[in-house]
């Protein structure tokens, strides 16, 4: 499936003071794809996505959308749940998601019945009329991520949509994200939870210092990487058949069993057959590295990141 | 989606949320009891004016009725005569409280009488009817002498009353009217400017304003909350005035002057702007706060130049409602809500001036609009802690 860019992100600028939030990052976002954007506390991910929606002013770059610098118009498609989560507490689910619905551009029948909708399908149909404050938690995060989707967005920016769900919460979030996906719709979030990202994603950004470090397909990012997983067990060897070699890296050894970090460079026959006659080879797994190695690889602080563009 | 009907849903969200919560049914239950209580509580108390009932013990001089009714008259009060076979009917009758007072006075007029009131003698009806009974007996005495009865007639005339500079009722009315229209002004923009206030704290604590600003730019925001609420606001007065109007009607007990109507628009109009200009100061102040009690610190400033615009308003125009300080307040739009509709109850202000100064309040308005919205939009979204004006300002920049 051929997919093109629909939201740009180019060289964002942001200073707060004498902190710089952003400096200079770029990325973009495809319809269809779900794309991961991760970063350390602080890394500018909110920063960014307030500047997707025009609550924070660039200093420098900008945001285009389907080519064209954005404007509220364009915005009136995206849907935006914030890290800071806020709803009215007092006005009843139902007209609070008609209300939301409308403001972006829906005229007031297809509102409610949008409104309605999103409330089945969250299975809150039933309390279409309680005031939000009368929700537990986890159902006032339902009708949260109800508000980012009640007008049919195009691009879906969400802020750290998976903390503080239950794990039926986060079931729910992934179906929503994977079908709305499936219907075309562009979808960018961040998080801190790696393993899952790991599972929703295919593309990640990752984001460090204000600057884009790494960006991709994961699977891409994974086989580009410098470094990759060997794990090698030799009945009998105790493990001392490797010699001191640059491109290798003994992370673990376990009786038989060793865990290595191999460069890309390595030649793996040429390693299979020097482990084959140092005794019987029972295993031999060759893996890419984690996200969450390939994160702490890329948000390094010494420099030494890889740019993947 | 263009921005007047962005600026309408935000209204609508305003008027229908706040329109049906308790409170403001509450408030609106509240004011129109107290309106049309203070109308009927003292006509049924005191019952208005009601005519002083007499009674005339018999046998009395044919003539003593009809002496005190036309003396009755002269004073302007209204009376009603019984008569009473003897003297114990008619004091069983003052003990009973059936009548007010009781007459008794020799039919051939040979003495004064007496005049008797249950507990405490009331000295203006004590007067007439003893005006009555004098009369009766000098026109007896004079009548059997040869005095000129045409002159006797022209000398027992009463002077003519009347005052410099009369105040009629249509006056009284009209300046009662107006005091109401200032406490009714300086009310609805404490009570409905605080609603702005604290409804735009309330968006930044539940931080659902982050969820809005990312479809609804932050001066179609405070527009729209200003106009929503405001709306409430005049319904309020609407039924405030409703009730005073019917209650006055129906009681009898307060003229309208005959100025009514255009002081009603002038009144309305007046609200209108200060609950603007007020309530356009409080919103962007409110969201330089983050909690509530800073709100009402942040909102000081503003609450102190209402009160003295009003004080202002009824020292100096009362004192002199074309005077040098009532001038120039007519022309500051903080004081011109309360100055404008006082000076016009006195008559005192002419067309031109309160055409100018409804522009001049506009204006500021609008000033004050641009401003707080540029405020507004750098401040509601900074969560934590008291923001400075200059650093809101600095944050909107371009």
């Amino acid at each position: 499936m051929v997919t093109t860019a629909v939201l740009e992100i180019r060289d964002l600028s942001k200073r707060y003071g004498p902190v710089v939030a952003l400096d200079g990052a770029s990325f973009s976002a495809r319809s269809g794809r779900i794309v991961g954007f991760l970063g350390p506390n602080g890394a500018g991910k909110t920063t960014t996505m307030r500047c997707i929606f025009g609550l924070a002013r660039p200093d420098r770059g900008e945001v285009r959308w389907r080519g064209v610098t954005i404007d509220r118009d364009a915005r009136l498609r995206f849907g935006y749940m914030p890290e800071q989560r806020g709803l009215y507490p007092r006005m009843r689910v139902a007209e609070q998601l008609s209300y939301f619905a409308q403001q972006h551009g829906m005229p007031g029948k297809r509102a409610n019945a949008a409104a309605g909708r999103w409330l089945e399908r969250m299975g809150l149909a039933d309390r279409a009329k309680s005031k939000l404050e009368e929700l537990s938690h986890g159902n006032q995060q339902r009708v949260q991520l109800a508000a980012a989707l009640v007008h049919d967005p195009e691009l879906l920016i969400l802020d750290e949509p998976f903390s503080g769900l239950d794990p039926i919460g986060i079931a729910t979030m992934t179906e929503v994200l994977h079908e709305r996906a499936a219907a075309g719709v562009g979808v960018v979030f961040s998080s801190h939870q790696l393993d899952l990202v790991e599972n929703v994603c295919e593309d990640v950004v990752i984001i460090a210092r204000g600057r884009v470090v790494a960006a991709g397909a994961i699977e891409e990012l994974k086989s580009a990487s410098g470094r990759q997983h060997l794990e090698v067990e030799i009945v009998g060897s105790n493990g001392v058949w490797l010699d001191d070699r640059d491109d290798l890296t003994l992370l673990e050894r376990s009786g038989d069993r060793v865990k290595l970090l191999v460069d890309r460079s390595v030649d793996l026959d040429d390693l299979l057959a020097r482990a084959r006659a140092s005794g019987e080879v029972r295993v031999f797994a060759y893996q890419p590295p984690r996200l969450s190695e390939l994160f702490m690889e890329a948000v390094a602080p010494d420099g030494a990141a890889a740019e993947v563009a | 989606m263009p921005r007047w009907r962005s600026i309408w849903l935000v209204a609508r969200r305003e008027i229908l949320e706040r329109g049906r919560s308790r409170g403001f049914i509450l408030s609106v239950t509240f004011t129109t009891l107290l309106v049309v209580g203070s109308f009927i509580v003292p006509a049924l108390l005191f019952g208005g004016e009601k005519a002083t009932r007499v009674g005339v013990v018999e046998p009395a001089p044919n003539a003593l009725p009809a002496a005190i009714e036309s003396s009755a008259h002269r004073f302007d009060r209204p009376i009603a005569i019984s008569t009473y076979p003897d003297a114990t009917a008619a004091d069983a009758a003052l003990a009973d409280g059936a009548v007010d007072v009781v007459v008794s006075m020799p039919t051939d007029l040979s003495g004064p009488g007496r005049i008797r009131f249950d507990k405490q003698p009331d000295q203006p009806v004590a007067q007439l009817i003893s005006a009555a009974v004098i009369v009766l007996r000098v026109q007896s005495v004079l009548g059997a002498s040869n005095v000129d009865q045409a002159g006797l007639a022209a000398a027992q005339q009463a002077p003519s009353v009347s005052a410099r500079k009369a105040q009629t009722e249509d006056d009284e009315a009209r300046f009662f009217l107006a005091n109401i229209g200032a406490v009714l002004i300086l009310m609805g923009i404490f009570s409905f400017g605080f609603t702005v206030l604290t409804g735009v704290v309330e968006e930044k604590q539940s931080q659902v304003v982050e969820v809005v600003l990312s479809t609804v730019r932050a001066r179609d925001l405070l527009m729209g909350k200003v106009l929503g609420i405001g709306v409430l606001g005049v319904v309020q007065l609407f039924v405030f005035v409703v009730a005073a109007l019917v209650a006055s009607l129906v009681t009898d007990r307060f003229a309208l002057p005959s100025a009514t109507p255009g002081a009603l628009a002038l009144l309305v109009v007046w609200f209108i702007l200060g609950y603007l200009l007020y309530s356009t100061a409080l919103g962007f102040l409110g969201a330089l706060a983050s909690r509530m009690e800073e709100a009402s610190n942040a909102s000081t400033p503003v609450t102190a130049v209402a009160i003295i615009s009003y004080f202002v308003a009824i020292f100096a125009v009362i004192d002199d409602p074309s005077g040098t300080v009532a001038t120039i307040a007519t022309f500051l739009p903080p004081s011109a809500p309360f100055v404008v509709p006082l000076r016009a109850a006195f008559d005192a202000i002419p067309a031109w001036q309160v055409g100018l100064s409804i522009l001049v309040t506009l204006a500021g308005i609008w000033i004050l609009f641009v401003i707080g919205a540029r405020v507004y939009a750098g401040a509601v979204l900074q969560v934590a802690g008291r923001m400075k004006l200059r650093d809101a300002w600095r944050a909107a920049g371009e």
